[in-house]
């Protein structure tokens, strides 16, 4: 049985549930490192059971006094980053165009894999879910998200490459995740292209379309999920959190 | 071969403070606002985000996956104490957490990872471990005897025997700038605002304690902040009233964190009180500033720690003649004046290098008179006002303060002078 992009269903699901798992282990691993923290100010360090985590987050979410309601906090500063906006409307425009690019591809592909497993798994589903179907439908969608991401990806290099202040304080940290997130919208773009014969293919033929979408497919599950816990890209789910935990922070 | 054993531990972090290690984009927006960094010719080693790194990579090397799966790498020792040196190169004033998009709470993170070094041997720095054993033996950091504490209250100030308001003056008024305890006291009565003094009940906020990461050590700040609030509560009254940021945000932030529950009665700033006098009209004025430019300078602690911003501005605008300007950086993105977090005690080179630019900033706008309402503010932008301008002396509160040169005052000596009120604290009077 071939995946929608031609990739085996087989390997798709192998990399999908390796790259979960190594999500997951590195979230734990994450969460008991945090929790080897107090519950509160002045307290004494917890036994580093992940539950200590957990509920000094829900605590400190839910404490009343300084700060604005979870609400605002997660519309103004976390989906809108306001934050950043007012710091810097170029920085913004460059993150929030990152971020709605790396969300909208991150979960139209979800869908994709969701209707794909249900198709397997047999279940009946309306004409417009066929996974061939839907995957015309959102062609458009995913062409506008991926430029709208590799817009971002571009002034982030540029920002690297001809401020001497943002070049000169880049790390190995920090290249590693602009590196990959470039790699990943580039192989996207490629593997697209061969496969439609467009503008991004090259030229390159058509046999080559599996490959190169298996290549894609791999990185982006190794980058945008498995690698999180373990780089920079864990600011994706620590920094929503202190803004949460912080009531949209000062 | 033993097992190694990690370098650092978790001990005063919470684990949201851990969590937010993780949280730093390294945008560095940081770096463009700390007063230290900019003072210190920008090495990489004061910049906020290269701290968090650090700390990062500390907990990394101790519990991360690679720890957990060989063992925790070892961080030396010089590494440690160089980390710990730049770290208490830091006002704590919080601007790094203003400006953060991750909304890092900067200020409670540098102070748990300072007492997590503390505890470690690695810190304080400087002068600045002479604090728990003066406050603890003498209950202010000055090492003067309980007994003087109401020494400084001239004749002619009434002193409520049972008031609705307790003035707490706070060690710096007390023993040190006399004359803002005087002012207040003169002014409070002038208000007919009768008020009560602690006395000798009165013991330091231990402020210093808690900002350079020393909290734990004979929990001094937590029996401070015990006895103060008994003896505070003891009294009967509704509020108690501050001249002094510091104190003002260790009774508004670190006393109910301290004894663990919301103390019975209301903190106030004299700014917040003077500024309702202000909106009645209660106020009478018998002097002009005689159209001189006064800007403010938002004391970290009063600002933004506790969200004073208006009511000093209220005031300041307000008084007679005065022409108020406002500085670059204000409000939530002040400029520290430099003699936070302990820098003023541990190394005061760099607090007032700190101060000379938050005077520059006041020239900016050709201010006659830098106004605040902290103690420490007044004291390190005198230091940076003299250095700027070349200025010696030693007697902060007798010095002379020349026409052509800018005035650093405090608020509630301006409005003392303005009410027509005598500012000569009692040796000056006694003198005459």
């Amino acid at each position: 049985m071939d995946y929608y992009s031609n990739i085996s269903f087989t390997v798709m699901t192998v990399i999908a549930f390796i790259a979960i798992a190594m999500f997951l282990y590195g979230m734990f691993t994450n969460i008991k490192k945090w929790s080897l923290g107090s519950t509160g100010y002045g307290l004494e360090p917890s036994n580093g059971s992940i539950i200590v985590f957990i509920k000094t987050l829900i605590t400190q979410i839910r404490k009343e006094g300084h700060g604005q309601p979870f609400l605002t906090t997660f519309v103004l500063d976390i989906l809108l980053q306001r934050r950043i906006l007012r710091r810097s409307p170029l920085r913004w425009f460059m993150h929030i165009t990152i971020f709605v690019g790396w969300m909208a591809l991150f979960v139209f592909s979800l869908m994709m894999f969701a209707v794909e497993i249900i198709e397997m798994i047999g279940i009946s589903l309306p004409h417009a879910l066929h996974p061939e179907v839907l995957r015309d439908t959102m062609s458009l969608p995913n062409d506008v998200f991926s430029y709208i991401l590799l817009v971002g990806i571009i002034i982030a290099i540029v920002r690297r490459l001809f401020i001497s202040d943002v070049r000169e304080n880049t790390i190995a940290y920090d290249s590693v995740f602009l590196g990959g997130l470039t790699i990943i919208t580039i192989t996207g773009f490629i593997s697209d292209g061969i496969r439609n014969g467009g503008f991004w293919g090259f030229g390159i033929v058509d046999s080559t379309a599996p490959p190169a979408a298996l290549f894609h497919v791999v990185i982006s599950l190794l980058f945008c999920l498995a690698y999180i816990p373990y780089s920079k890209y864990m600011h994706m789910i620590a920094a929503p959190l202190a803004l949460l935990a912080n009531k949209g922070g000062e | 071969m033993a097992k190694r054993t990690p370098s650092i531990n978790t001990n005063n972090l919470t684990a949201v403070q851990l969590m937010e290690i993780d949280a730093c984009t390294r945008c560095g927006e940081c770096l463009n606002w700390c007063p230290t960094y900019d003072a210190q010719d920008q090495p990489a080693g004061l910049a906020p985000r290269d701290k968090i790194k650090r700390w990062k990579s500390y907990m990394d090397r101790s519990y991360g996956l690679r720890a957990k799966l060989f063992g925790p790498r070892p961080v030396s020792d010089n590494e440690m104490q160089e980390f710990s040196d730049d770290l208490y190169y830091c006002t704590t004033c919080g601007v790094c957490g203003t400006v953060c998009e991750a909304g890092i709470n900067t200020v409670e993170l540098w102070e748990s990872i300072r007492a997590n070094l503390v505890k470690r041997g690695n810190g304080p720095y400087g002068k600045q471990n002479m604090f728990p054993k003066l406050i603890k033996e003498y209950h202010n950091p000055y090492m003067k005897d309980q007994k003087d504490r109401l020494l400084w209250i001239p004749n002619g100030i009434e002193i409520a025997e049972k008031a609705d308001v307790v003035y707490f003056a706070g060690c710096t008024a007390g023993f040190n700038q006399q004359v803002l305890g005087v002012c207040t006291a003169r002014v409070m009565n002038k208000l007919e605002v009768p008020f009560m003094l602690l006395g000798e009940e009165e013991w330091c906020c231990s402020s210093a304690l808690v900002r350079t990461g020393q909290p734990h050590i004979d929990d001094v700040p937590r029996l401070a902040a015990i006895h103060n609030v008994e003896a505070l509560e003891a009294t009967g009254a509704s509020t108690v009233m501050f001249a002094c940021a510091g104190c003002f945000r260790v009774a508004t932030i670190d006393w109910p964190r301290l004894i663990g529950r919301k103390p019975k009665f209301n903190v106030v700033h004299i700014a917040d009180l003077l500024a309702d006098y202000i909106k009645q009209g209660k106020i009478k004025w018998e002097g002009s500033l005689n159209n001189q430019t006064i800007t403010y300078h938002d004391p970290c602690h009063l600002g933004r720690h506790c969200g004073v911003y208006e009511t000093p501005r209220i005031v300041l605008d307000n008084l007679p003649g005065a022409k108020f300007v406002e500085m670059d950086r204000i409000r939530e993105e002040q400029r520290c004046c430099g003699a936070g977090g302990g820098v003023k005690a541990g190394i005061p080179d760099l607090a007032v290098g700190i101060s000379s630019t938050r005077i520059k900033d006041a020239q900016d706008v050709n201010a006659d008179i830098l106004a605040s309402t902290c103690p420490f503010c007044r004291r390190n932008l005198g230091d940076g006002r003299d250095s700027v301008y070349g200025i010696t002396g030693t007697d902060f509160d007798l010095r002379d303060n020349p026409e052509n040169e800018m005035q650093v005052e405090d608020m509630i000596v301006l409005v003392a002078e303005l009410m027509g009120l005598s500012t000569k604290i009692k040796s000056q009077m006694e003198e005459e």
